[in-house]
């Protein structure tokens, strides 16, 4: 252990020592989704899904209560608005107070409870089809500086976030408010303590929404110093904690609100948030004991602090899928290919798929990642809910298993019998060496880190088995999502999270002008390849296209989506959005993600959600 | 100091504003060339927001008058602009902060350093191929050709992890201990060597055997002549040594998560935070042009035989 600790301080520090020299740290950088440039996630299956805690018999709390914890490096930003970012969610979460937030119910399961709104209510529908909801405000809700909190706070805030000048990144969170397209949310304060909103349609996780950071109020006069959530002085929050210091890059310490009118609950008196990004040193401080929740470890570490840590060493659920996408411009047929137009594309995705099917999602998961990841058969996420509660991903594909390829160990054999006998019908197959001779050279795009190289590796000694030549190439992190997003390449590693549990935060991203279209459909050559077909008359539509293009299917698909407010028909308008993207064979998932932390036996009470929030306040430490 | 010296000065800082002035304009525009930007994200911000950002940061302008800008604001007002990634934080601030913790950890290095570099150094050439200058050598020997990742591991592993006598971060109280112990050995380690080569040096010199043949005390010759002279060259090392410990606390602050200037400095590149990569780069490039300065001067001053051209 003492060993492997070593080489992998001295090989981390190698590399930061080579980004010293003005070349790219990986450890640090914001390696993939699951780190710091994570996007939030909001979550309903949480509420039918137990919550991570650490459970051990309780034992008699002890001192002063104060816990250190390290979730990440500095954040980007505390304002509620302009945060984008999971650990400075979870910074927020514990300094406001929304209309709504996350807890536990009686029998530890997570759930949404009112917070500032005395409850949840339900929403009116009114004869245009919006809904409109009245919250009323509990009774002496307070600033931390003494003034009271008002309806107000929430109007002035909720429009901020929109503001173009604000430039939020997470400004569309408010997408489904009534006005949001014309720059003037639907709300009002009626008086001070009552808040009416207008959605456009029924949403089936609006409550979600409320609970969610930038939902989170904000005082006008606060905000109007630009510099206010960048020191404790001019931080004004309403939530169960304020901000006593914050030493930048180092060190943020939250202390319990006295006033805050739950204050009887909160059992952590002091939370200190250590910033740093380093895994290594995250791990040297837990297993020094100075720290007792660290949420990242090192990759290579995983398997043998699982064995080390058993009790402390957690794995929980999350919104999100780690594939590999296909640029779709790119030519992998073989030269001597004659194909043109839509009999192209339809090889091509038969080809894709095909490649799916040879990768060897189990050995990736158990082998490689080793961060108990679940094998991905769907690009929509396991977590995700259905119209009727069960998981998305289970009933997608209509096939007698989960997703769009069968991804359990024994189906492996047929899979990649399959595949190859796919792959004969258009490369040449030498049955001596059983390997494909005329298969054009593919590169592997992924950003430096040590985790995704390996699955790259993995991936490449596949292929090289039947006869297909896969060079890896790697780029720092920023450098790589650029050429991504400019389709600068053939193949590459994605990772996606979701917004909150409705499946459309995965499916809008492929429409034609999304900014996350990595793939690049309908874009460049395939703006006029006419391959694809959409027939939704029978959910009661018009729409009927055979041999469209993407913009004609896809986006057409999408924005019906958007406006449906029939449940039913909108999950299974989903479904064939994910069905069309799929047949593509663009997307090829391999696993869905999962949140790894640490947590030490002597904390009482903790506990996350899917989304990889962290909850401290209700925590105790025992000795 | 004649009027030689003195222009000889003044050209040399001449020429250090002129380097700096080069590494400004290469960085800033290198920069720029490197794919990637500072909003961009695995998740694409809308089209708006990133116009609204990048006017809000006059990042729309073009390249020449960013330039432009971006000098005179420094030059002028010595403002190096807001942080993109850190909102609300100006970059000011950021160095500042940084510089304070990097240059308390820098100068207690640079001391311990040279104190103890010296007084190893001495002890080694009185005590030529006695035991103690053997194993003086053998550590000292060690330690030059460590590379501080490495050193630092060994400090962190030992004395956080298995001892717990020390904290591995470098925020917590005497969290700076390590950090400080891996930036001090390696220049330790090489003014040891400096010294115990020059007192040897200075030892076999003819007025040293002078002041011995005319029954001067051991100790005023060590304290009177050699060790003064020895220590020519280890003042003439002081510059790159700071220079040195400049640069390695950058990889030293990674690895103990010091909140210094250092970090900041990396991660401002992996972020694409111009205005801070801008600002660390000048910071850092500006005091190794110094200590380099200084250097050449302290080594004028100490050693008269010298004459800067």
């Amino acid at each position: 252990m003492k060993k492997k600790l070593v080489s992998l301080v001295l090989a981390s520090s190698m590399v930061l020592s080579l980004a010293a020299c003005g070349a790219q740290s990986t450890e640090t950088a914001p390696a993939d989704t699951q780190t710091a440039e994570t996007a939030q996630t909001t979550d309903a299956t949480a509420t039918e899904a137990p919550a991570e805690t650490a459970a051990e018999t309780p034992a008699e709390p002890v001192g002063e209560q104060s816990i250190n914890v390290c979730l990440a490096s500095e954040p980007a930003s505390l304002d509620p608005a302009l945060n984008s970012a999971v650990d400075g969610a979870t910074l927020i979460n514990h300094l406001f107070s929304g209309l709504a937030k996350w807890g536990l119910d009686a029998s530890g399961n997570l759930e949404l409870q009112p917070d500032c709104a005395e409850e949840l209510v339900e929403g009116v529908t009114n004869e245009d089809g919006t809904v409109t909801y009245t919250y009323t405000l509990r009774d002496g809700l307070t600033w931390s500086d003494g003034q009271p909190v008002t309806a107000n706070d929430f109007v002035f805030a909720w429009n901020r976030a929109i503001a173009p000048e604000t430039a939020a990144d997470y400004g569309y969170m408010f997408e489904v408010v009534d006005g949001y397209a014309d720059g003037k949310l639907n709300v009002n304060a009626v008086d001070d303590k009552t808040l009416e909103v207008t959605l456009a349609n029924t949403v089936a996780y609006w409550d979600e929404l409320l609970a969610f950071p930038t939902y989170m109020p904000v005082r006008e006069d606060v905000v109007a110093n630009e510099a206010w959530a960048t020191d404790p002085s001019t931080y004004v929050c309403n939530g169960a904690y304020t901000m006593t210091s914050w030493d930048h890059n180092s060190l943020i310490t939250i202390t319990k609100n006295e006033n805050f009118y739950d204050a009887d609950k909160i059992t952590m008196n002091e939370i200190n948030f250590y910033l740093s990004d380093d895994a290594n040193n995250q791990l040297a401080n837990f297993e020094n004991g100075d720290w007792q929740m660290i949420d990242d470890v090192p990759t290579n570490e995983i398997a043998t602090l699982k064995e080390t840590y058993p009790d402390e060493f957690v794995t929980a659920g999350q919104l999100g899928t780690y594939y590999v996408c296909w640029n779709i411009n790119e030519n992998i047929l073989p030269a001597s290919n004659t194909l043109t137009g839509a009999d192209k594309a339809a090889a091509e995705n038969e080809v894709r798929n095909a490649l799916a099917l040879l990768i060897d999602r189990n050995y990736i998961v158990n082998d490689v990642a080793q961060g108990g990841q679940v094998p991905a058969s769907s690009f929509v996420a396991m977590g995700l809910t259905d119209a009727d509660g069960s998981q998305f991903y289970e009933n997608a594909g209509g096939n007698s298993f989960a997703g769009y390829y069968d991804v359990s160990e024994d189906a492996y054999e047929a899979n990649w019998g399959a595949a190859i006998e796919t792959l004969k019908k258009y490369y040449t197959f030498d049955e001596a060496t059983q390997q494909f001779t005329d298969f054009p050279t593919l590169t592997y795009l992924y950003n430096t880190s040590e985790g995704h190289k390996a699955i790259a590796e993995a991936i490449q000694a596949t292929f090289a088995g039947i006869g297909i030549t896969m060079n890896l190439e790697n780029q720092e992190w920023a450098t790589f999502l650029d050429t991504r997003k400019a389709g600068n390449y053939s193949i590459a590693r994605n990772g996606w999270l979701g917004d909150y549990n409705d499946p459309i935060s995965f499916l809008d991203m492929w429409t034609t002008q999304s900014g996350n279209n990595d793939v690049q459909f309908g874009k460049g050559d395939n703006a006029k390849v006419q391959a694809y077909s959409l027939d939704i008359t029978d959910l009661g539509y018009e729409t009927k296209v055979e041999n469209g293009t993407w913009s004609e299917t896809y986006d057409v698909l999408i924005s019906d989506i958007k406006t449906c407010t029939d449940v039913k028909t909108r999950y299974e308008l989903m479904h064939r959005a994910e069905d069309l993207l799929m047949s593509t064979g663009c997307i090829c998932p391999i696993y869905y993600y999962t949140d790894l932390y640490m947590i030490s036996n002597n904390v009482q009470g903790f506990f996350s959600s899917p989304l990889g929030y962290k909850y401290f306040m209700y925590c105790t430490i025992t000795g | 100091m004649n009027t030689k010296t003195l222009m000889y000065i003044v050209k040399r800082i001449l020429l250090a504003i002129v380097t700096v002035w080069v590494v400004i304009t290469v960085t800033f525009f290198v920069m720029h060339a490197v794919p990637g930007g500072p909003f961009i994200g695995e998740k694409a911000v809308s089209e708006s927001v990133m116009k609204a950002m990048e006017a809000k940061y006059g990042l729309d302008k073009p390249l020449g008058v960013q330039y432009l800008t971006y000098l005179s604001d420094v030059v002028t007002k010595f403002d190096f602009g807001p942080s993109l990634k850190q909102k609300g934080r100006s970059v000011n601030d950021i160095i500042f902060d940084g510089m304070k913790t990097s240059a308390k950890l820098g100068l207690i290095a640079a001391l311990i350093a040279l104190a103890s570099g010296v007084v190893l150094g001495s002890i080694a050439a009185l005590r030529r191929n006695k035991l103690i200058d053997r194993i003086i050598m053998i550590i000292t020997t060690a330690f030059v050709s460590m590379p501080s990742f490495i050193m630092g591991s060994l400090l962190l592993i030992a004395f956080a992890i298995n001892l717990k006598w020390f904290p591995a971060n470098g925020a917590s109280k005497n969290g700076l201990v390590l950090p400080v112990l891996t930036l001090s050995l390696y220049p330790m380690a090489y003014i040891t060597r400096l010294t115990r080569s020059s007192m040897l040096e200075v030892l076999g010199q003819d007025y040293i055997r002078t002041a011995k043949a005319k029954g001067v005390s051991g100790m005023k010759i060590i304290f009177g002549h050699a060790l003064k002279n020895s220590l020519i060259p280890v003042i003439t090392y002081f510059g790159p040594m700071l220079a040195g410990i400049v640069t390695g606390s950058l990889v030293v602050e990674q690895i103990f998560a010091v909140p210094g200037i250092g970090r900041a400095f990396v991660n401002s590149i992996t972020g694409r935070d111009y205005p801070l990569i801008m600002g660390t780069t000048i910071v850092l490039a500006t005091l190794i042009v110094i200590m380099n300065l200084v250097g050449d001067i302290m080594y004028k001053v100490v050693d008269p035989r010298i004459t800067l051209e």
